[in-house]
């Protein structure tokens, strides 16, 4: 049975909708800029990838805008896109369409609002805990639509949205349901996360002056991630059905690998992320010299692209320079939970396009990064099959592995 | 000084009002009137919970709870925030 993606809907720092953020993604546009959602001239670090003409009363309700939190909202678009993009599920039942979902924060804006008014005491919002808990998206994707399967949230920090896909593709094969709505949704452009990873020393903090600039996995001197937001979702459904009700079909979703470091919350490890590259191949029935394109976690950290770097060296040998990797959070910085999900639909736009999209800011690469990052400019290379990785604190890799049908 | 702050009964009314009217969806503000029941509104009972919120933050007053689950129409939420408005609180 060959699980395959149908529909896709993103809502990203460079664009709101697949072909809005394919074109800025394939022509290397930056989707970072100074902090607009509170007052950051105080921080260290003063820049995020927003998603600023997001407006969430262009598609809901006073009421279910107070209801939701804003990673809810992002998901909610996204999931709506995405089904559009499907043409709708009329042709399920509703008890067989699933929701996986991945957020690694869930509803912290919420959170830290009403902590905030706790410590002035002022009176809690009511929608505090709905709002706050990690599969409100989830759940709100299926109350919206009326999706009755299993509904499932993956927690896993930034390696979220790769497990939520994951999990949807073993619920697909297990038959626990014939469709999912799958991805992940992530809003931490807020004071707590940003400080937060601020004090871990892994946001960059020397950028400030230029944005754009900011974000630049596997270049020299790179120094931090820049915080992102968005969201992206897939609808994955089993070949058959989806080619009995005529859908189009973008991908095969083939394979799914995780592995834990069980060594480090926080520091990377090369045996974790060689362990879920080498599993997500396996379970596809593949061999590592089948994989021509890798759509890489790169956040830009001095380490964890390093990390990555060896890692992708080890398992590929002498061919790990013919593969073509590329680093979406360049453009879009680290949306944490939905970094995986963004970085899947970009992983299928290369191999349904035939086009790499750059990694930015790669005008001279870190002597120990030395694989063909696709630096600056987008390269036409016709790929069948292409990873994406991501890897989470908790020691937490995953990585998915999408081909073309052919 | 105080006195000229506070709303008069239309003025609270009408924004207790608007608060339900964003509650549900659909819902005509102008077949809202002070003896309307929430449960003919449609209004859920975490929509009661919210409609207290915002009247909280609204009209600064604190909704006793005990008092507030006997709350079943418009008017008794306007009735309690009239006499419970900051200036009417004892000195």
């Amino acid at each position: 049975m060959r699980v395959v993606v149908t529909g896709m809907g993103v809502v990203s720092p460079i664009g709101i909708g697949v072909d809005q953020f394919w074109s800025a993604a394939v022509n290397g546009v930056s989707g970072i800029k100074r902090i607009t959602s509170f007052d950051a001239s105080s921080r260290r670090s003063q820049i995020a990838g927003e998603v600023a003409d997001f407006d969430p009363s262009t598609f809901l309700s006073q009421k279910y805008i107070e209801q939701t939190d804003r990673f809810t909202q992002l998901a909610l678009l996204a999931a709506r896109l995405a089904l559009e993009d499907a043409g709708g599920l009329d042709a399920y039942e509703s008890r067989r369409i699933g929701v996986s979902i991945g957020s690694g924060m869930g509803g912290f804006s919420t959170f830290e609002s009403s902590a905030l008014r706790k410590f002035r005491s002022q009176p809690v919002p009511p929608f505090t805990v709905p709002r706050t808990m990690a599969n409100s998206a989830a759940a709100w994707i299926a109350i919206r639509h009326g999706f009755k399967g299993m509904n499932l949230t993956s927690s896993t920090a930034c390696s979220s949205g790769a497990n939520a896909i994951g999990a949807a593709l073993d619920l697909l094969r297990a038959g626990r349901a014939d469709v999912v709505v799958a991805g992940g949704a992530e809003a931490c452009v807020l004071p707590l996360t940003i400080n937060g990873f601020e004090i871990l020393h892994a946001l960059t903090t020397t950028s400030n002056d230029n944005p754009a600039g900011a974000s630049r996995p596997f270049a020299k001197g790179r120094d931090g991630f820049v915080m992102g937001e968005g969201a992206g979702i897939l609808i994955l459904e089993k070949e058959e059905q989806a080619r009995h009700r005529g859908a189009k079909i973008y991908a095969e979703l083939a394979g799914y690998g995780q592995a834990c470091d069980a060594t480090h919350i926080v520091m990377p490890d090369m045996e974790g992320q060689i362990a879920a590259m080498q599993e997500a191949i396996r379970d596809a029935g593949m061999e590592p010299d089948f994989i021509e394109h890798i759509n890489a976690h790169a956040t830009s950290t001095p380490l964890g692209d390093t990390v990555e770097t060896r890692a992708i060296k080890n398992l590929f040998g002498a061919r790990a320079t013919d593969i073509a990797i590329s680093a979406t959070k360049s453009m879009v910085g680290h949306s944490i939970g939905a970094s995986a999900a963004i970085g899947s639909i970009a992983t299928i736009m290369a191999l349904h396009t035939g086009i790499i999209h750059p990694t930015i800011n790669l005008d001279e690469a870190d002597p120990e990064c030395d694989l063909d990052y696709t630096p600056n400019v987008a390269q036409k290379r016709s790929v069948r099959t292409g990873l994406c990785n991501a890897f989470g604190f908790g020691g937490n890799n995953a990585s998915i592995l999408f081909t073309t049908l052919a | 000084m105080k006195e000229e702050l506070d709303m008069d009964t239309a003025e609270i009314e009408a924004k207790v009002i608007q608060f339900i009217a964003t509650k549900v969806e659909n819902l005509d503000a102008s077949t809202i009137n002070r003896s309307s029941k929430f449960e003919e509104l449609g209004l859920d009972s975490m929509d009661t919970i919210q409609l207290l919120f915002d009247a909280e933050d609204a009209f600064g007053i604190n909704f006793d709870s005990e008092e507030a689950k006997g709350f079943s129409t418009v008017g008794d939420i306007v009735s309690y925030i009239e006499t419970h408005q900051p200036s009417a609180a004892p000195q």
